[in-house]
């Protein structure tokens, strides 16, 4: 059941990335996915009582926190290029 | 038994809260509603007996990472085109998607899995002897973590430098 | 076993080797020293090798040079085969090529590609003799090429001007085309006989019935002389290919390669003897041809061009007499020819010499004091063409008409009537040729007329040579030396008594031609004029040269290049190949376009994308797993 539960968040994260507009919002979409895959990886540690489940959420910890250290300034600039936080805008890379 | 209820409860709440981030204009509300989930899924974790995680959950995602996100936020509060409109031209292919994905996983996880205990965990996901574990058999990943925050800092310079170039 | 016979082969091919190579760094002297020394001593050899098969009582003598290509059964060789016919040949293309080289040192004296001339006529003495004296057909049709390609070669020699070289692609090309029905003809003989040595193919034919008709395979090779030996169809590039030097004119067009077609038929005479049609055929064409350039030639204004016309109407009565069996009076006509002809044609280049290089009969007259030895020996020749007796065309041409007549084996009426009246036709216009360009008064320019010059010693001598062969000449008589090879057909009896009366009209003809032409050319010049204008179409279409060049041109030429051009470039190369080509590269940009615009920057777009991914890789992975 918690996998689904599981499942269920990592999906709503990533149709957040894909449906909000707000960039924001999007990188919040995006910790969403990871916490579903905390969850997944704690009830398979729970279940098989390996420790190895509970190092690799630990690691996740530190990965997202510093993948949010860089994202937000990456953020904060583009903005101040553009002045507008819709991802839309954000095309310079097409082709 | 209670602990199933709660265990139910605190999954339920994530669920909702998380269902809610999408549903949500502004982007402080959004932010509120992740920390809700955070904070249930680490009731979650707790539950399952798995207390270093869910100390862990709490202190570096809600403490750390949700405060740096709120205050980015009250940076940035434009109110723009996006405001207006919260949803790109993708929400119906991405739900459709989003609901063929649960499925695919559900399906394939139905049979193979068993109903996960609650409590257990014990000793072994206590904080020094999570510690003991984790610097003995994954020492090797500790150092590499340690180097991909080094890495993390050198970037949070690199990105300050240009901004202040741009801006001095 | 001494191999005598490669090496009278080898020695003019070493003479090309060493004046194409050193020739121009060791100086005229050395070229002219290397290309008349080794000709002459392979004549020198030759004699050798006639005595030797003299004293074997005409055995014939095979040498083996080198195994070319054994395949599983099959074995080719590069053997040479010498016997009574073979020498008359080699004699031939040595002596009076020898002859015709040294006459070139005079004529091509000063010329700046000196030492490649004397290379290519080497060259080209290599690739006759290989021809001649050749075992397996395949050896003589690589001389066959090969004299192909020095004619080429020869004609295009002086190549910077474009007509010139023209001249050398049409020769080779007609040839070229008359190849095509030698090489089936070889084909065909190496598929039912399993050899192609020319000796075992007569006896095949002689003795037994082979698996194959003769008269294909009779007509095939027939159609390869044609090409060579310049007859109807293929006749058009002799007279193109006098833009070549005059000694190689002489040489190549009159006594040595177009003569390849007459020794080719008599070679194979055990298939014709056995192949009526073909024969008959060959006869025919034969005397159409002789009499067709015969008319040709009567209107002609260049020298060299009547005596190309002339030339091919010779080779007509050659092939007229192998048509009906007599091949050792067509060997004895052509043995005469050369001589004759080789005299007319060099005289005729010792006259353009002394006249600066004019060579429009109508600019000429009066000659006969100033260039008195070219006089001379021209008149010989030409009376000896005429068939005057007792000089050596009267002989030759005389069994010709003989034989046309009377043979068994295809001997007509008609056929003696045409060539009788070619005889006429020849007398008359070789005279008229002499008067114009000896007799009466000057017609030349005042600049080239203070010019004149009789020719250095190296042509005069060469000239008085062949004019003393072509007088005694006939009194050898080849019919009678090469009969137990090539035996005479029989004579039908009814017409036997008709001998001496026909010997009577030979030299009637010979002299009516030689009356009508001093009539009306060597009186007044209006006489001429007169009769030109009352044929005016007659004198038209002669001067066209019946106008085949052109109908050549239209019928084939013009639709072959149609057909290049339109179907095979604009068609198949440009649309068919090129359009592929374009096609696929057009469409790999476009697809390359189409699905470029999946990326276009939207970051949304691109997590969807993902999801799909991960969706299809789980369901996948869960299929097989």
């Amino acid at each position: 059941m918690l996998i689904a539960v599981s499942a269920s968040l990592f999906a709503l994260g990533l149709l957040g990335v894909i449906a909000r507009r707000n960039v924001l919002v999007m990188l919040m979409c995006m910790e969403l996915m990871l916490n579903g895959v905390n969850l997944s990886l704690v009830t398979f540690a729970q279940q098989t009582a390996s420790a190895a489940g509970a190092v690799l959420v630990f690691l996740v910890f530190v990965v997202a926190t510093a993948e949010i250290a860089i994202a937000i300034p990456i953020v904060l600039l583009l903005v101040r290029r553009k002045a507008v936080l819709d991802l839309d805008a954000y095309t310079d890379l097409k082709g | 038994m209670i602990e199933t209820v709660l265990l139910w409860l605190f999954a339920g709440t994530a669920l909702a809260a998380a269902a809610l981030m999408l549903v949500l204009r502004h982007p402080m509300r959004v932010a509120l509603a992740l920390s809700a989930t955070m904070l249930s899924l680490a009731g979650v974790y707790a539950l399952l007996g798995v207390h270093v995680i869910a100390i862990f959950q709490v202190l570096i995602y809600v403490g750390a990472v949700m405060v740096f996100m709120v205050y980015a936020i009250m940076l940035l509060d434009v109110r723009d085109y996006s405001f207006a409109r919260r949803y790109s031209w993708l929400l119906l292919p991405g739900a459709v998607a989003a609901i063929a994905f649960v499925a695919i996983l559900a399906h394939g996880f139905w049979q193979s899995l068993p109903d996960q205990a609650t409590g257990g965990g014990g000793p072994l996901f206590g904080v020094q002897q999570f510690s003991i574990e984790f610097l003995n058999e994954y020492w090797l990943h500790f150092e590499l973590v340690s180097v991909l925050l080094v890495a993390a800092v050198v970037a949070a310079l690199a990105v300050l430098e240009v901004g202040r170039r741009n801006r001095g | 076993m001494s191999q005598l016979l490669t090496t009278i082969v080898l020695l003019p091919l070493a003479g090309f080797l060493l004046n194409g190579l050193l020739g121009n760094r060791l100086g005229a002297r050395f070229v002219s020293a290397v290309g008349c020394g080794l000709p002459i001593a392979a004549f020198a050899v030759a004699v050798k090798c006639f005595v030797d098969l003299q004293a074997a009582g005409g055995a014939p003598r095979i040498d083996l040079a080198y195994s070319w290509l054994i395949a599983g059964d099959n074995t080719f060789e590069i053997a040479f085969y010498f016997d009574r016919l073979a020498a008359v040949m080699t004699l031939i293309v040595t002596g009076v090529g020898s002859l015709i080289h040294v006459y070139s040192i005079g004529y091509m004296k000063g010329d700046k590609s000196y030492a490649r001339y004397f290379a290519y006529l080497n060259l080209f003495l290599f690739f006759m003799l290989l021809l001649v004296l050749g075992r397996s057909l395949l050896v003589l049709f690589v001389g066959w090429e090969g004299v192909g390609l020095a004619s080429y070669l020869l004609i295009g020699f002086w190549f910077e001007d474009p007509d010139k070289a023209r001249a050398g692609k049409k020769a080779f090309i007609t040839n070229r085309i008359g190849d095509a029905g030698f090489l089936l003809g070889m084909f065909v003989l190496y598929q039912a006989l399993g050899t192609l040595d020319m000796d075992r193919i007569n006896a095949a034919f002689t003795t037994g019935a082979p698996a194959v008709s003769a008269s294909l395979v009779g007509i095939l090779l027939f159609i390869g002389a044609t090409g060579k030996s310049a007859q109807i169809p293929l006749h058009v590039w002799l007279p193109d290919a006098m833009a070549g030097p005059t000694p190689v004119s002489a040489l190549i067009h009159a006594a040595t390669m177009v003569t390849a077609g007459v020794y080719l038929v008599a070679r194979m005479s055990g298939i014709y003897v056995n192949a009526p049609e073909a024969s008959a055929v060959i006869a025919a064409i034969g005397a159409a041809t002789a009499f067709f350039a015969a008319t040709i030639a009567v209107v002609q204004t260049d020298i060299k061009k009547v005596l190309a016309y002339s030339t091919i109407s010779q080779l007509g009565f050659m092939f007229v007499a192998a048509g009906v069996g007599a091949y050792g009076v067509a060997i004895f006509h052509l043995y005469t020819h050369a001589f004759f002809k080789a005299c007319l044609f060099l005289g005729a280049g010792s006259v353009i010499h002394a006249m600066s290089g004019e060579q429009d009969i109508r600019k000429m007259g009066g000659l006969a004091r100033k260039i008195p030895v070219t006089f001379a020996t021209f008149t010989v020749a030409t009376a000896a063409i005429a068939g005057i007796p007792p000089l050596a065309g009267f002989f030759s041409k005389d069994e010709i008409l003989w034989f046309a007549f009377a043979s068994t084996r295809g001997g007509s009426g008609l056929l003696y009537a045409t060539i009788a009246t070619t005889a006429l036709l020849t007398s008359f216009y070789m005279f008229r040729l002499l008067w114009l360009t000896f007799f009466g008064r000057s017609r030349m320019t005042p600049e080239v007329e203070h010019h004149v010059h009789e020719s250095p010693l190296s042509m005069t001598s060469v000239l008085v040579v062949l004019a003393v062969l072509s007088a005694i000449g006939g009194f050898l008589s080849i019919p009678h030396f090469l009969e137990a090879l090539l035996p005479l057909p029989a004579i039908v009896p009814a017409l036997e008594h008709y001998e001496t009366p026909l010997v009577v009209a030979s030299i009637v003809l010979a002299f009516a031609g030689l009356a009508a032409a001093a009539y009306v050319y060597g009186g007044a010049a209006e006489r001429a004029e007169r009769v030109r204008l009352r044929f005016p179409v007659l004198h038209r279409i002669l001067s066209g040269k019946y106008y085949v060049d052109e109908a050549y041109d239209a019928l084939i030429g013009r639709p072959l290049v149609w057909i290049s051009e339109r179907i095979f470039l604009g068609f198949g190369d440009r649309t068919l190949f090129d359009g592929t080509l374009h096609g696929l590269a057009a469409l790999g940009r476009r697809t390359a376009a189409g699905l470029s615009r999946v990326q276009n920057g939207n970051l949304h777009l691109y997590a969807l994308l993902a999801l799909f991914g991960i969706i299809v890789s789980i369901a996948w992975g869960w299929r097989h797993v």
